[in-house]
């Protein structure tokens, strides 16, 4: 039960991040390698803007910490497109890609800079909510993840599905040509991805640091998240659901039958399994792979 | 014979100039001599740094003739220099190999490994070929970190490598290091150069246009993908090779994926498809963090690890920059400025050539 709660919360960290790789890719077939370094960049933010709100999180403090995470990551993700990544249309989708390692490099040298490689955690809804009488507990920050990942798919897909944006935007992921030609506005709709992919980057990189301690070396949650929209197909956010939950289900597996070291090398033996087996991905299209 | 019009070649000799142009032939001269003459000149440190930057050049040509020539992106080119390295130290630490034994075997390991991480390439390109380096690069290094963990003689401090001795004669010093470096690495540049203008060369070119045209006209696309592969990685290997019996210790933690990225940035910054472009980005990736220390030593207060951050964060810097404002590199602004000379005073130049300088 515990191992459950557990497997689900961290899927859901790694299902957080694989959809912002998922939007990314589907707006404008890029690979986003920069971002686990988003995700705990946002999340140092947040823990800088808790303390400087009174630093208590509760009520009235906890939700200004929210609003300005939300703002300046979504802010921070328009950014990046409009000063680097609108430049690059038209260039091969590996150029851009090499850009956003550039962009990795940067946001982590920003960790070492402007928060001086502190390990910190986010002390937030540690309180259990169940305690069994193994000793395992589950607390509230568990329950959050897992709540806040079912609320985000259900708005990307109401998102998706019912409003005028939305549908611009899979207009884009199908052809930006007719697209533009219908008078959707490309920019304006590459500029919302990659703020939504940022915002939910932060997302997952605060839930992360939650539950965990943050520190210049997590970054490379990233690659769990690259691993579970490969696993689910880049194109595909249904995908990146399952390939959450299996890389965080195998990690969690393999560090406890197994070895803890080698659960750290899981993701990327997951990564070169798909890669042999289908590298679209379990709910991928095929011809992807002859797009970048 | 030499015709006095610039785009006028007479000959096929002419033609198959690496440099056209008597000035090249000048310059590289003088290039050559003041290299030689070098140690006689710097200190111990100005010499470590060239070490490194030759060092780096070995490698760098190899990851251009994959990256820039063939067109296929690796993510994974610290992997291949972690074998080279780890091949080495195994050799001359536990079996007390030789130099001369242990640097051609570890290029042999290396063509291995590059032939099973070229394997992929057969399949896929672009992005999706870069995050299957990118996972082979951590599967490689998982192995290495078991390997010097628990059969290593030390988990933590590394693997040990005596100085290499030939016939007596040990091989130590930043000034041996210095000529035994300077000629590998010539060697290196000169292989490239002249792979890169024979049918190997002009066939990875083709491929990297466009595959299936290249297929279409008869060159043989596996085997030719596989074989940039696995001389790209001969190449890092003997960088890392080297570079095990020059710091005369061996430990993974060096080979990360940053490594890998630095290599990518140099073949970004001196230019793509071009071994000279090599060279500059070698130099210039290589001594850009001194660059910054030396600039913050100038500075009245200290930095501490700020330094260390803003070092990592100029090679993001430079990566973005020369991908955005200058995508062909160092070597694209000499060859304006070259144009401009070469051809004044009409503005136009030849129409592009394969490879050469």
């Amino acid at each position: 039960m515990e191992l459950l709660v557990s497997i689900l919360a961290l899927g859901s960290t790694y299902a957080l991040l694989a959809a912002g790789i998922v939007i990314i890719y589907k707006a404008s077939r890029v690979v986003n390698f920069a971002h686990g370094e988003l995700a705990i960049v946002g999340a140092y933010v947040f823990h800088s803007a808790a303390f400087l709100t009174g630093a208590s999180l509760t009520g009235q403090s906890l939700l200004i910490t929210i609003a300005i995470s939300a703002a300046a990551s979504a802010l921070f993700g328009v950014i990046i497109y409009a000063a680097l990544m609108r430049r690059l249309l038209g260039r091969p989708a590996i150029v851009a890609a090499m850009v956003t390692i550039g962009v990795a490099l940067i946001l982590k040298a920003a960790i070492v800079v402007i928060w001086e490689s502190r390990s910190v955690g986010i002390a937030l809804g540690r309180q259990p909510v169940i305690t069994f009488e193994s000793g395992g507990r589950v607390t509230w920050i568990d329950v959050a993840t897992v709540v806040v990942c079912i609320a985000f798919f259900a708005a990307l897909a109401l998102f998706f599905q019912y409003t005028r944006l939305g549908r611009q935007f899979r207009g884009t992921a199908e052809n930006p040509l007719l697209a533009a030609q219908r008078k959707v506005n490309i920019n304006r709709i590459l500029a919302v991805a990659w703020g939504m992919a940022v915002f939910s980057a932060t997302l997952a990189g605060v839930l992360f640091g939650s539950r965990s301690i943050l520190s210049p070396q997590s970054p490379i949650i990233g690659l769990s998240g690259l691993t579970a929209a490969m696993v689910g197909g880049l194109d595909s956010l249904r995908g990146a659901v399952f390939g959450g939950l299996l890389v965080a289900a195998a990690t969690y597996i393999t560090a406890r039958l197994i070895s803890p070291a080698l659960s750290e090398a899981v993701p990327f033996l997951i990564l070169l399994a798909v890669m042999c087996w289908r590298p679209w991905g379990l709910f991928g299209t095929v011809e992807e792979l002859n797009r970048v | 014979m030499l015709s006095n019009s610039p785009y006028l070649r007479t000959s096929y000799a002419e033609t198959n100039r690496v440099f056209p142009e008597p000035y090249q032939r000048v310059l590289v001269g003088i290039i050559v001599i003041s290299l030689i003459c070098l140690p006689f000149v710097g200190g111990n440190y100005l010499l470590h740094l060239m070490n490194l930057a030759l060092l780096a050049v070995i490698g760098a040509v190899g990851i251009n003739l994959l990256t820039g020539f063939c067109g296929q992106v690796s993510l994974g080119h610290a992997s291949f220099l972690a074998i080279g390295a780890f091949t080495t130290a195994i050799l001359a630490q536990r079996f007390q190999m030789p130099f001369f034994v242990a640097i051609p075997a570890s290029c042999c390991t290396g063509a291995l490994v590059g032939f099973v991480v070229g394997l992929p390439a057969l399949r896929f390109r672009g992005i999706y070929l870069a995050i299957t380096t990118l996972a082979m690069h951590y599967a490689i290094i998982y192995v290495l970190t078991a390997y010097q963990s628990n059969v290593g003689p030390s988990a933590t401090a590394g693997i040990t490598v005596p100085a290499p001795a030939i016939a007596g004669f040990t091989l130590e010093g930043e000034r041996a290091w210095f000529y035994v470096l300077l000629v590998a690495a010539t060697t290196v540049v000169v292989f490239g150069i002249n792979l890169s203008r024979t049918y190997i060369g002009r066939a990875w070119v083709a491929i990297r246009d466009r595959d299936i045209a290249a297929e279409a006209s008869g060159i043989n696309v596996t085997q030719y993908k596989l074989l940039a592969f696995m001389i790209s990685a001969v190449l890092a290997a003997l960088a890392g090779s080297l570079a095990a019996y020059f710091t005369s210790v061996v430990t993974v933690e060096e080979y990360t994926l940053e490594l890998a990225i630095i290599y990518l940035a140099m073949i970004i910054v001196g230019g793509m498809g071009s071994i000279a472009g090599s060279i500059l980005g070698a130099f210039f990736m290589t001594l850009l963090p001194f660059g910054i220390e030396r600039i913050f030593e100038m500075l009245p207060w200290r930095l501490g690890t700020t330094a260390f951050g803003i070092q990592q964060a100029a090679i993001g810097i430079v990566i973005i920059g020369f991908l955005l404002f200058e995508p062909d590199g160092l070597i694209e602004m000499y060859r304006r400025v070259a144009t401009y000379f070469e051809r004044w005073p009409f503005r136009y130049r030849e129409l592009q050539s394969i490879g050469g300088r």
